[in-house]
């Protein structure tokens, strides 16, 4: 795998790709071509949304997982599924039946990761009543908030929650407690999210905010789906006998949107998901008008993370699911506090550095210079019919203009300016 | 004596409007993110913008926010016609307002918006006259460096 493509969690397949120019307009932060004729992705602007993934409708766009072979490579395997695991295979099925599922499979171990979810949640109720830094302080579990806030909002990466997302916190507990228990070395254990999140994989290879990721892979809902289907169809009835497992709604809670700010009766908090909608509450935080917030939980994806690129469910159904999981479970707490206290102190939770802003590139690195292409842009848009047809291969006009100052296009690949 | 203009944009804002309040501030910040501003300038100057831009919805009729971008400086202007402010000295104390209880329950009126643009600005000058209305200029300076790396 070449260094782009680690870096980044999509490819365009070429052969797929028809042109159609889907991807380019849902793009937020206008980083895909279609020029000439196939898409082509800017990776200094990709923040690994998901958008593109979503929209494209040939399947040409698609996401970097972990391979079996790789997977293969570790002694011992781990799966710790995401919560929105539960949200997949029909309101019938309960959790337990998908763990031992997913066991079947190929995995030596499964670990729920609803059940540190719920710690999380926890210590980050903790963090708001203890620390009095700047409001509001945002939820650090979406990795690709996080870029947005480093590319888009960089002032706003010193209100990013200090503290892990659930996967991390999972694996980094899990690491230690088998290869002490069973003996087994550290780089013999392997494990592997089976995650929704499109992202996920770039937050592994390139983590912000530790030295290296403690996941050492991760595989989509729908890579694992036909297989632990098949099992729970032949399996239903035995499934069925193993009753409930040790999580509460709260941690399963976490796979919709809201499920963050939930369990926070004391404090003033917000939800919001949705690539666009994010952008939206960011640009009014940098304002400096939403300080009354004391916690914005913003997950990229509509409804959160069941409606993640990678999953298999319609959303709505998913969410209706994960609802009535919710109910049954209820929202007993089934962390021991004071094993969160240890690991506090243990600082299993904790990031080792913070989000470092990392800004899009101005138009030039000389000031003097980025402000006559930024009046240049200008005068070429105005020539320009301001359809945003999409035609050139830029996303709209004002980007096209953009790209023409940066001798990335020329203005004749505008078909209206074609004398 | 000052240095030529290199980059300029007016801003047009309407009193009343609060649906639209805080769009010139988001518009002028990110042109700023493009030219390559120092990041915390620019939250600083938005910050001010959008307090300005604000004010002017509430109190006055319309208004323009300008913007000059100088090889040394960025100077914000915002002038409006409108109720203007009789006692600028009071107007500038933290806590004071008239705002009504409409404008309050709307989130605003906690009488910081000018003392949090003379705290943000390098430079911060204001002038007004009753029942024409409100200048508004700050300044932020750039450094000499002008070169990103
Ligand atoms: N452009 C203006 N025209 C007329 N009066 C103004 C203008 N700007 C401010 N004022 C007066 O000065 C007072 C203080 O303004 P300031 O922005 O500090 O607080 P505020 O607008 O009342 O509340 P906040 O800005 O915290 O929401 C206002 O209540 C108003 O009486
Ligand atoms: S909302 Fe969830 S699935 Fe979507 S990008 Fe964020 S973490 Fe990944
Ligand atoms: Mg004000």
């Amino acid at each position: 795998m070449s260094e782009t493509k680690l870096l980044h969690s999509v490819r365009v397949n070429k052969d797929k790709c028809i042109g159609c120019g889907k991807c380019m307009r849902a793009c937020p932060t206008k980083a895909m071509r279609v020029r000439p004729q196939k898409a082509s992705i800017n990776y200094e602007r990709c923040i690994d949304c998901g958008e593109c993934l979503r929209v494209c409708p040939n399947d040409a766009i698609e996401p970097i997982t972990t391979s079996s072979a790789d997977i293969n490579k570790f002694k011992y395997k781990v799966a710790i599924p995401s919560p929105v695991i539960h949200s997949q295979f029909g309101p019938q099925i309960m959790p337990n039946g998908i763990l031992s599922a997913l066991k079947e499979i190929g995995f030596d171990y499964v670990y729920d990761e609803a059940l540190i979810c719920e710690m999380q949640n926890m210590v980050i109720e903790e963090y708001l009543d203890k620390n009095k830094s700047p409001r509001p302080i945002i939820s650090s579990t979406c990795p690709v908030v996080a870029r947005l806030i480093q590319r888009l909002f960089p002032s706003l990466c010193n209100l990013i929650l200090p503290i892990e997302p659930p996967f991390e916190i999972a694996a980094k507990i899990l690491k230690k407690e088998i290869s002490e228990k069973q003996n087994i070395p550290k780089e013999e254990i392997g494990i592997i999210e089976i995650t929704p999140c499109a992202a996920k994989m770039v937050s592994i290879s390139h983590p912000e905010t530790l030295e290296k990721s403690h996941l050492d892979g991760a595989i989509s809902i729908k890579d694992v789906y036909n297989k632990v289907m098949i099992i729970l169809k032949k399996e239903e009835q035995s499934l069925m006998l193993q009753g409930q497992s040790p999580i509460s709604g709260i941690g399963i809670g976490r796979a919709i949107a809201g499920g963050e700010i939930r369990g926070l009766k004391y404090h003033q908090s917000v939800s919001v998901s949705g690539v666009y909608d994010t952008i939206k509450i960011l640009e009014g935080v940098e304002s400096g008008k939403l300080h009354d917030i004391e916690y914005l939980e913003c997950l990229i994806c509509p409804d959160g993370c069941i409606g993640g690129p990678l999953t298999v469910e319609n959303r709505f159904i998913a969410k209706s699911n994960i609802l009535k999981l919710t109910r049954i479970y209820g929202n007993k707490k089934r962390v021991d506090s004071n094993r969160v206290k240890r690991l506090y102190k243990e600082d299993f939770f904790s990031f080792e550095s913070g989000v470092k802003p990392k800004p899009f590139k101005p138009l030039d690195k000389d000031r003097i210079l980025a402000i006559k292409k930024m009046n240049l842009k200008r005068e070429i848009f105005e020539k320009l019919p301001k359809r945003d047809c999409g035609i050139c291969g830029a996303p709209d006009c004002i980007t096209f203009a953009e790209d023409v100052v940066q001798g990335k296009a020329k203005l004749e690949d505008c078909i209206f300016m074609k004398k | 004596m000052d240095s030529e203009v290199v980059f300029k944009q007016e801003f047009e804002i309407n009193g009343g409007d609060f649906v639209n309040a805080g769009e010139s501030a988001s518009k002028l910040k990110n042109i700023l993110k493009e030219i390559g501003i120092d990041t915390d300038i620019i939250r600083r100057l938005a910050i001010a913008a959008y307090e300005a831009e604000v004010n002017v919805v509430t109190y006055a009729r319309h208004g323009i926010m300008r913007i000059l971008i100088y090889p040394e400086k960025i100077l914000l202007t915002v002038e409006d016609e409108g109720q203007g402010i009789k006692d600028i000295d009071l107007a500038m104390q933290p806590g004071y307002s008239t705002a009504t209880d409409e404008i309050r329950e709307m989130g605003f009126g906690a009488g910081l918006g000018l003392p949090n643009m003379k705290k943000n600005a390098d430079i911060f000058n204001i002038s007004s006259t009753v029942d024409k209305g409100t200048k508004l200029e700050i300044t932020m300076n750039l450094n000499d460096k002008n070169v990103r790396d």
